[in-house]
């Protein structure tokens, strides 16, 4: 589904990713993580595009995302992107924010848009706040709404950056239980996340990433196991116990 | 201060035959918001546009709007009015150029004291649109962006009408402002407020009692104006959004 190889990507002179590659494959959940400033961020923003990179192919669903030819919004509104700060758009109401890309990208009715939106807030049991606006609700609302926001275009796939990072503590499961039913629903999902739990439950695959590279790219069982690197295991002990 | 005002001045009739005093500034008034309202129109299509396209992620394109933007903020109001009435008229083709000067006062000063306003004000527009799109954070056009939106959906869906909410208030010092700015239309002819008061000082020597009326007409307008925008501001208000700030709500 998700297919990326050989890439590498430049600020400047400085490079962040490098000769990065991996495969997220129909259904796979797959969860990135690594300390901060290792490109777990900005790889997953190349995946669809939102991010340029100088070397490589990311091809999606077999199209090419670097191919200067490639429609890139109709490519986008095939793929659901969750952001660290929710990025809800704070002058629509939460339904609007549900229907806008339905009809504009997508060109559905407003009427079936609504139908699609108003089922899909039940889902993430925010029905009750449909006519509210973003900054009526507490951060874990506002990213269960983004959340449904990524799935109201019918995604192939779902990207999460990072997706629990700037929610209270007592927020973050509301957020992590949406994902979990996501994953168990047999969403293909790429999850750049510290939440360890999250990945234990529910991730088929872990990809480590340090100072640019994939350091290792295995199964959760493997990665949870003993079998990881040095590198890997610092990073681990560091998260996991405190 | 010892000066006897002459209040009844107002009710004199005006040596040039059109009435008394205050209805000749009345319709001084008239031509400062005839201006005013539309160098105003014109300033805040091309403000916003230029504002808008220096944002994007086209070199060219920004290049130009700063071009643009130089030209009109570095060169001295009153300068420009007498550009746009000497000079512009000749570098046009002969013919339009002719017609442009031959008009009947007061078009002949008119139009160019409204063109010389509108682009004055609208670099300044232009300036206030961007810094207004800048204050939003990147993640809102990656939001759009990743949702398929193409450049020119997510600024009409998600960029401006945040934007615009956020320069509303600098917005409505520059309808002011140009309102104000409009009396410099005198310089080249045109009667407007500013114009008049003095031409009724000249008339009658009462210079008290001229620019009382003026300034107390232009603070009576302008407060209207303040009223106008600010019920404006009330009612495109966002609930729950007293920021730009993405995390605003969340704790």
């Amino acid at each position: 589904m998700i297919s990326i190889k050989n890439i590498s990507k430049w600020y400047g002179s400085f490079q962040v990713l490098t000769d990065c590659s991996t495969e997220v494959k129909k259904g796979e959940v797959v969860v990135v993580c690594g300390p901060s400033g290792s490109g777990k961020s900005t790889i997953i923003k190349c995946v669809n595009a939102l991010e340029p990179f100088q070397k490589g192919e990311i091809t999606v669903d077999g199209i090419s995302v670097g191919d200067p030819k490639t429609d890139l919004p109709k490519l986008r509104s095939r793929i659901g992107m969750v952001f660290q700060n929710f990025e809800l758009f704070p002058h629509l109401s939460v339904t609007e924010n549900l229907t806008l890309a339905q009809i504009k990208v997508l060109g559905r009715t407003p009427e079936a848009a609504r139908d699609k939106a108003l089922k899909l807030l039940d889902r993430v049991g925010l029905m009750a706040h449909k006519d509210k606006f973003p900054g009526q609700l507490s951060g874990g609302q506002q990213q269960r709404v983004a959340i449904a926001r990524a799935l109201s275009i019918d995604p192939i796939a779902m990207l999460f950056d990072e997706p629990t990072s700037a929610l209270d503590p007592e927020m973050i499961n509301e957020v992590l239980d949406v994902m979990v039913q996501l994953a168990q629903e047999g969403m293909t999902m790429m999850v750049v996340t510290h939440e360890m739990g999250f990945a234990k439950r529910v991730a088929h695959r872990v990809i480590f990433m340090d100072a640019g590279k994939i350091i290792e790219d295995c199964t959760k069982d493997d990665f949870f196991g003993t079998q990881r690197s040095e590198r890997a295991q610092l990073f681990l002990s560091k998260i996991l116990h405190h | 201060m010892n000066y006897n005002w002459e209040w009844s001045i107002y009710l004199a009739a005006e040596p040039g035959g059109t009435g008394i005093y205050i209805k000749y500034l009345v319709i001084g008034l008239g031509w400062t918001l005839a201006t005013a309202l539309a160098a105003w129109v014109i300033a805040l299509a091309i403000g916003s546009v230029v504002g808008t396209l220096r944002t994007t992620p086209h070199k060219w394109v920004v290049r130009l709007g700063n071009a643009y933007v130089e030209i009109f903020r570095n060169v001295p109001l009153i300068v420009q009015m007498f550009l746009w009435f000497f000079v512009v008229p000749e570098l046009l083709p002969k013919a339009l150029g002719d017609w442009v000067k031959q008009m009947a006062p007061p078009w002949g000063s008119y139009l160019p004291a409204v063109m010389c306003l509108g682009l004055y004000t609208s670099v300044r527009i232009a300036e206030q649109v961007k810094s207004g799109i800048g204050s939003l954070s990147r993640g809102q056009g990656m939001a759009g962006t990743a949702l398929g939106l193409t450049l020119g959906q997510n600024y009409r869906f998600v960029l401006l009408p945040q934007a615009f909410r956020i320069v509303l208030p600098p917005l409505t010092s520059e309808f002011m402002n140009v309102i104000k700015n409009s009396s410099v239309a005198l310089t080249i002819g045109l009667l407007e407020l500013t114009g008049r008061a003095r031409a009724m000082q000249e008339f009658s020597f009462k210079v008290f009692e001229a620019f009382a009326a003026a300034t107390v007409i232009y603070l009576l307008t302008n407060l209207v104006v303040v009223y106008g925008m600010r019920a404006l501001e009330k009612k495109v208000r966002v609930p729950g959004l007293i920021s730009a700030s993405p995390t605003a709500g969340g704790h």
